[in-house]
C-alpha cells in the first residue's frame, strides 16, 4: 500500500471504504480495495489539486454505496416462512392429531398471504383431513375385507372372504386409497411451490 | 409516488444492460478494470457511480463470463486485465439478439405513444 504517494483525499476515501467494508467476506473486500486503489492511482495524478481529486471521488460515488453493491446479492425472498411450512405439514398430517391439527393448518393456510384464494381453496378441499382421511378410509374399507378365519383343531386355518366383496370393488377401493394418499401429498407439494412465487411481501 | 417508480425502473434497466456493455467492451480483446470503468463512465446516462462497477466486474468474474490476469503496469499498482470467456461470448451474442428485438418493440410502442 503506497499510501504516501496517494492523494490525501483519496487515502481518506480508501479508509472510509475499508471501514464500510468490514462486513464483506475478507477476500472480496481485499479485491475490491485493490481495484478501487488502482482506480484512484490512475485517475488522480500525483500532485493533483483537491478539486481534481474530489471530481474523481464524486464520480466514483459513496464508499458505502460501493460496499452495498458488493454485498452478496439477496436471493429473491423465499416466501415459505415457518408459518407456511407449518400450514403445509399440518394440512398433511394434522388430521392424525384428533383432526384438530388439520383445522389449525387450515387457519394458518387462510391467514397466510403467500397463497392466492384459489390456492387456499385447493389446500382446503384436496383433501380435507389430509392423510388422516386416507387412514380412516383404509380402516372403513378394510372392514369388509377382513377375512373370516376358522381355526381347525388340526392347526390349519381356513379363511374365506367375508362380505363377498368382488375383485372389482376391491380394485376400486385400492384406487380410492391411492388417490386419498397421493392427492394431499400433491397438494402439499403444490402449496410449497406456489408459496414461493412472488406475491405480497410477507 | 410516480417519480420513485420511474427512477427504479430506469436504474433496473441500467443494471440489467450494464453487464452486457462490459462484455461488449471486451469483444475486441482484453482491457483492464480502469479502462472498462472509464469507457462505461464516459457513456452518456449509463453509469451514475463508477465505483459500483467494480462489484459488477467481480460478479462477472465469479459467474465465469470473464477471466482475469494481473499484469504489472508501467506506472502505479498492477492492473487486472479482463477478457471474455466462451460463456461470456455466448451470453453477449444472446443478448445482442434479444436487445435488438426489445429495442425495436419498445421504440415502436413509444413512437405510437407520441403520435397519439
Amino acid at each position: 500500500m503506497t499510501t504516501d504517494t496517494i492523494h490525501p483525499l483519496a487515502a481518506e476515501y480508501l479508509e472510509r471504504l475499508r471501514r464500510a467494508g468490514r462486513r464483506l467476506p475478507a477476500g472480496r473486500r481485499r479485491e475490491l480495495l485493490a481495484e478501487i486503489e488502482g482506480h484512484l492511482s490512475e485517475a488522480i495524478e500525483p500532485g493533483a489539486s483537491d478539486a481534481q481529486a474530489l471530481t474523481v471521488l464524486d464520480k466514483l460515488g459513496d464508499p458505502e454505496g460501493i460496499i452495498a453493491a458488493e454485498m452478496p446479492r439477496q436471493e429473491p425472498p423465499d416466501r415459505r416462512g415457518a408459518r407456511e411450512w407449518t400450514a403445509i405439514i399440518l394440512l398433511l398430517f394434522g388430521g392424525f392429531v384428533f383432526a384438530v391439527g388439520w383445522f389449525a393448518g387450515l387457519i394458518l393456510l387462510w391467514s397466510s398471504r403467500a397463497w392466492s384464494t384459489r390456492d387456499k381453496w385447493i389446500g382446503t378441499f384436496v383433501i380435507p383431513g389430509g392423510l388422516a382421511t386416507a387412514f380412516v378410509a383404509l380402516i372403513v374399507l378394510g372392514e369388509p375385507e377382513k377375512k373370516l378365519c376358522r381355526g381347525f383343531p388340526g392347526g390349519a386355518q381356513h379363511c374365506t372372504n367375508a362380505g363377498g366383496s368382488s375383485a372389482a370393488s376391491s380394485i376400486l377401493g385400492v384406487a380410492l386409497l391411492v388417490f386419498l394418499v397421493l392427492a394431499p401429498i400433491a397438494t402439499a407439494i403444490y402449496l410449497a411451490a406456489m408459496a414461493r412465487r412472488d406475491r405480497i411481501r410477507l | 409516488m410516480a417519480a420513485p417508480i420511474r427512477e427504479t425502473a430506469i436504474s433496473q434497466l441500467r443494471r440489467g444492460v450494464l453487464e452486457f456493455c462490459v462484455l461488449a467492451l471486451l469483444r475486441d480483446g482484453e482491457r483492464y478494470s480502469y479502462e472498462l470503468v472509464r469507457a462505461l463512465g464516459d457513456a452518456d446516462g449509463l453509469v451514475t457511480t463508477e465505483g459500483t462497477l467494480y462489484p459488477l466486474l467481480g460478479r462477472l468474474r465469479r459467474e465465469g463470463v470473464v477471466d482475469t490476469t494481473w499484469r504489472e503496469s508501467p506506472s502505479g499498482p498492477p492492473r487486472r486485465y479482463y477478457r471474455l470467456t466462451p460463456d461470456g461470448q455466448a451470453a453477449l451474442d444472446g443478448f445482442v439478439i434479444e436487445w435488438t428485438r426489445f429495442r425495436g418493440s419498445v421504440d415502436a410502442l413509444l413512437g405510437n405513444g407520441v403520435l397519439r
